[in-house]
């Protein structure tokens, strides 16, 4: 495919790679069956037995190893005279700096979560490499060029926060099945078995009126000398019938809805389970509590079985007895993770037991585990050809053929005939604050935010910043590293914990903070608005940040002809997640995301293509969070941009 | 005011000079008991050179920066009556490089001007004397001046 301009180009480029994974594979080797000739490759990972049916470079031997290391073997066995160079190491190691990155002519991304994604962008932007930026989500996937001045950053478009549902639908009104999946996972699993001292809002209708005469006692709490199964049936009794019964009593909800029944144990159960305890210990008896299942013990065989009202009660009774026999030291500080077997399990049962009662369809245990753990499962085959589009696009920015770059969005069902959807990139938006210098607004309450919220909350969760200088005026009011000296990180300790009007220089309305982080050359002003209250299930940080200003809105758009339906081809935007069980988490963090809801849905003027569109309903009722991996974490943008504001580059 | 330029092209030296300076040397913004820490205003430690009447010392300097850093140079200063051929009285340095009128460009860091008054402590420049003692001992008497150099040296043991 490649011409003799192709191939000179190709010849001399030396490219660096982020990610050795499910498109780094595939993207190694077809680099180097292009021709390509000196290449670097980063990945801090290590080779997982459920990478092997998809990172096809890897074999059995090779778990435990480095995925770089590996990779790089396994292609100069077919190109060996090839230079191939691997780095088993996070690409946020500072060594990976900009000096690093200016001997490269494109930097190639593979990678599966947000933050190492911006860090890449940023440290490109300031080394002036252009970037190739790609990603996959099942049958979807994307790559896309970033060129400092010439196309849009990564960062320039937000990514939107991931689908949070009203309190209210999940604690009251439930109308689908992720409502009781996020209601047994965020409430009732959080709730008995995580941290006693996180809010929770599991009981927000008991708790008022009737029960503040006897509000000592928590219901949830075991009693002394309460049997375990004595427990469970009372919390089952209590989530599923007190609590239905209680918010029955209020008419008003009911009116235009389905009223919910209640549903007490002794209706579903045997009034008291005799002779069962011999065989449920026998099956369990492994020793090693991360094994411990209800399914094995109630001999429940099959995860895509739809279990009925009484196996789901089973089930949830007996994993609470489990919990409580044999993982009890855990107890107080678990959180949900999608691998935890029981955990799983009990979550399942639990939101089937009140989809039951609220007239939604029953699922199984692999769907709810999907829905609960927000999983999509990898294909390999998207992934091939994502990193084909990556090479494709390579070619073209070392050519400097900006005309030809394109964005190109790989969709799970034909549009208009085409499976792969080119799209002209856009030209940076010139209120990005990660390319552009303009200040963003922070509006908080300065008397009461202490600056830890601040560095916590927004430099590090929204700015996606790691070593972070935080500056008012000429005074440094946090600083963070290694190399800082005792009585210096004693000192910013110290201003950590004063509310913002105390700081040493204070930040008060007005006040124009400056933030740079250490490594990602990124620097952003923040105009501080004070305000004393904000709405806590609305603005549950305490603060706001904006200054997304409308891309261009004034400006007249010039948007050149590029086929009928592209512009919504960025209706989907998913991105690769390399997850350890072959399948893919979505979306991490909803903080991280938060930053940029400037764009309004109502601003969508783009007529919407019913199969795009279709395509995008289906992954954001799967989007949502996965709270405990770092690593694994990925990012869909959904339609909500304004297309028609946005500027294609000429 | 919130110092525009000058507080950017600061930023910019801490954390050029945090990722990457020369082994011996400290340089950090000055730290007030209030708890502020201040750009414009710069503590610095340059050790005297291996194998010079220098070596063993480890000289405190204070670098003081203005909101026209850094068009201007900024004022590097010694603790007065530091002796030497080019310290003024008052402790600054007289260093070309210092000079707006002659050595100093804005793309100077640091590192450099650190690196730079390392360097004139062991090379003076008698064609720019900045204080009479330092100067005539030079001069005049080099057995004198170099003991001189050693004591002042041990004035300035490194903080351990």
């Amino acid at each position: 495919m490649a011409s003799e301009e192709h191939l000179s180009a190709i010849k001399g480029a030396k490219v660096l790679m982020v990610g050795a994974g499910g498109i780094g594979c595939e993207l190694l080797k077809t680099l180097a069956l292009s021709g390509f000739e000196d290449i670097h490759i980063i990945d801090m990972d290590t080779i997982e037995v459920s990478n092997l049916n998809r990172q096809f470079l890897f074999r059995q031997k090779h778990v435990g190893q480095s995925k770089a290391k590996v990779a790089r073997d396994a292609v100069l066995r077919f190109r060996p005279h090839i230079k191939i160079t691997p780095y088993h190491a996070n690409v946020k190691d500072p060594e990976f700096n900009v000096d690093f990155f200016k001997q490269f002519n494109v930097v190639l991304n593979g990678l599966d979560n947000l933050d190492a994604r911006r860090h890449v962008n940023r440290l490109c932007l300031a080394s002036g490499v252009p970037l190739v930026e790609s990603g996959t989500t099942g049958f979807l996937g994307q790559v896309t060029v970033h060129v400092k001045g010439k196309t849009e950053c990564y960062e320039c478009q937000s990514k939107p926060a991931p689908k949070t549902y009203p309190v209210c639908t999940i604690t009251s009104t439930p109308t689908k099945f992720v409502h009781c999946i996020v209601w047994a996972k965020d409430l009732l699993f959080a709730k008995l078995f995580g941290n006693k001292n996180q809010e929770n809002d599991l009981n927000v209708r008991s708790t008022d009126a009737s029960s503040s005469s006897e509000h000592s006692e928590d219901v949830f709490e075991r009693r002394a000398a309460e049997d375990v199964e004595q427990y469970g049936r009372r919390i089952y009794d209590h989530v599923f019938g007190y609590n239905i019964e209680v918010a029955l009593r209020n008419e008003e909800t009911w009116k235009n809805r389905n009223k919910p029944r209640p549903v007490y144990s002794k209706d579903v159960l045997p009034p008291k389970p005799v002779g069962q305890n011999g065989n449920k210990d026998k099956a369990s008896n492994t020793g090693d509590p991360s094994s411990v299942s209800a399914m094995s013990s109630l001999g429940l065989k099959n995860p895509q079985d739809l279990w009925s009202l009484r196996e789901n009660s089973e089930v949830f009774l007996e994993a609470l007895r489990l919990f409580f026999s044999k993982r009890e030291k855990e107890i107080g500080q678990l959180g949900f993770d999608k691998d935890d077997q029981l955990a799983v399990e009990f979550v399942t049962s639990a939101a089937n037991i009140r989809a039951a009662s609220f007239g939604i369809p029953l699922h199984s245990l692999f769907e709810a585990k999907g829905i609960a753990g927000n999983i999509v499962h990898a294909v390999a085959t998207t992934n091939a050809i994502i990193a084909g589009l990556i090479v494709l696009e390579a070619i073209k920015v070392l050519q400097n053929d900006v005309k030809s770059y394109r964005m190109t969005y790989c969709l799970e069902h034909p549009s208009r005939k085409m499976l792969l959807m080119p799209v002209e990139p856009f030209e940076p938006n010139k209120s990005c604050y990660v390319c552009s210098e303009t200040p963003l607004t922070l509006e908080i309450n300065t008397h009461r935010s202490k600056l830890r919220d601040f560095v916590d909350k927004i430099v590090k969760e929204k700015l996606g910043m790691s070593l972070p200088l935080i500056m008012h005026g000429v005074a440094l009011l946090y600083e963070v590293g290694d190399d800082l000296e005792e009585d210096e990180v004693a000192n910013y300790a110290a201003n950590l914990d004063k509310v913002l009007s105390e700081l040493p220089s204070p930040v008060t309305g007005g006040t124009i903070l400056t933030v740079e982080d250490l490594q990602q050359e990124l620097k952003c002003s923040i105009n501080i608005k004070h305000r004393e209250e904000f709405d806590e299930e609305k603005e549950p940080d305490g603060m706001v940040l904006s200054g997304w200003t409308p891309a261009l809105a004034a400006e007249k758009t010039k948007t050149l002809d590029n086929g009928p339906s592209s512009s919504n081809a960025s209706q989907t935007v998913p991105l690769e997640s390399e997850d350890n069980d072959e399948i893919e988490i979505i979306l991490k963090d909803p903080e991280i995301l938060a930053a940029g809801k400037k764009r309004k849905s109502s601003d969508v003027s783009v007529a919407v293509d019913p199969e795009i569109f279709s395509v995008t309903g289906a992954m954001l009722t799967k989007k949502k969070v996965e709270e405990d991996d770092s690593n694994n974490d990925i990012v869909m943008v959904d339609g909500k941009l304004d297309l028609n504001k946005k500027k294609r580059v000429q | 005011m919130s110092g525009g330029i000058a507080r950017g092209r600061l930023a910019e030296e801490r954390k050029a000079w945090r990722k990457n300076h020369p082994h011996g040397f400290v340089a950090k913004p000055e730290t007030l008991p209030d708890g502020s820490v201040n750009l414009m205003i710069w503590h610095c430690t340059i050790p005297g050179k291996a194998e010079t009447d220098w070596e063993g010392g480890c000289y405190p300097l204070t670098i003081h920066f203005s909101e026209d850093y850094p068009s201007k140079p900024p004022k590097c200063k010694f603790p007065p009556g530091f002796f030497h051929p080019n310290v003024y009285p008052s402790g600054t340095v007289c260093l070309s490089i210092l000079n707006e009128d002659s050595g100093w460009r804005p793309a100077i860091t640091v590192k450099q001007i650190l690196v730079g008054i390392q360097d004139l402590l062991d090379q003076p420049n008698p064609a720019d004397p900045a204080q009479t003692e330092g100067y005539h001992m030079f001069i005049q008497d080099v057995l004198e001046y170099r003991k001189r150099v050693r004591l002042q040296s041990k004035q300035y043991p490194p903080l351990v």
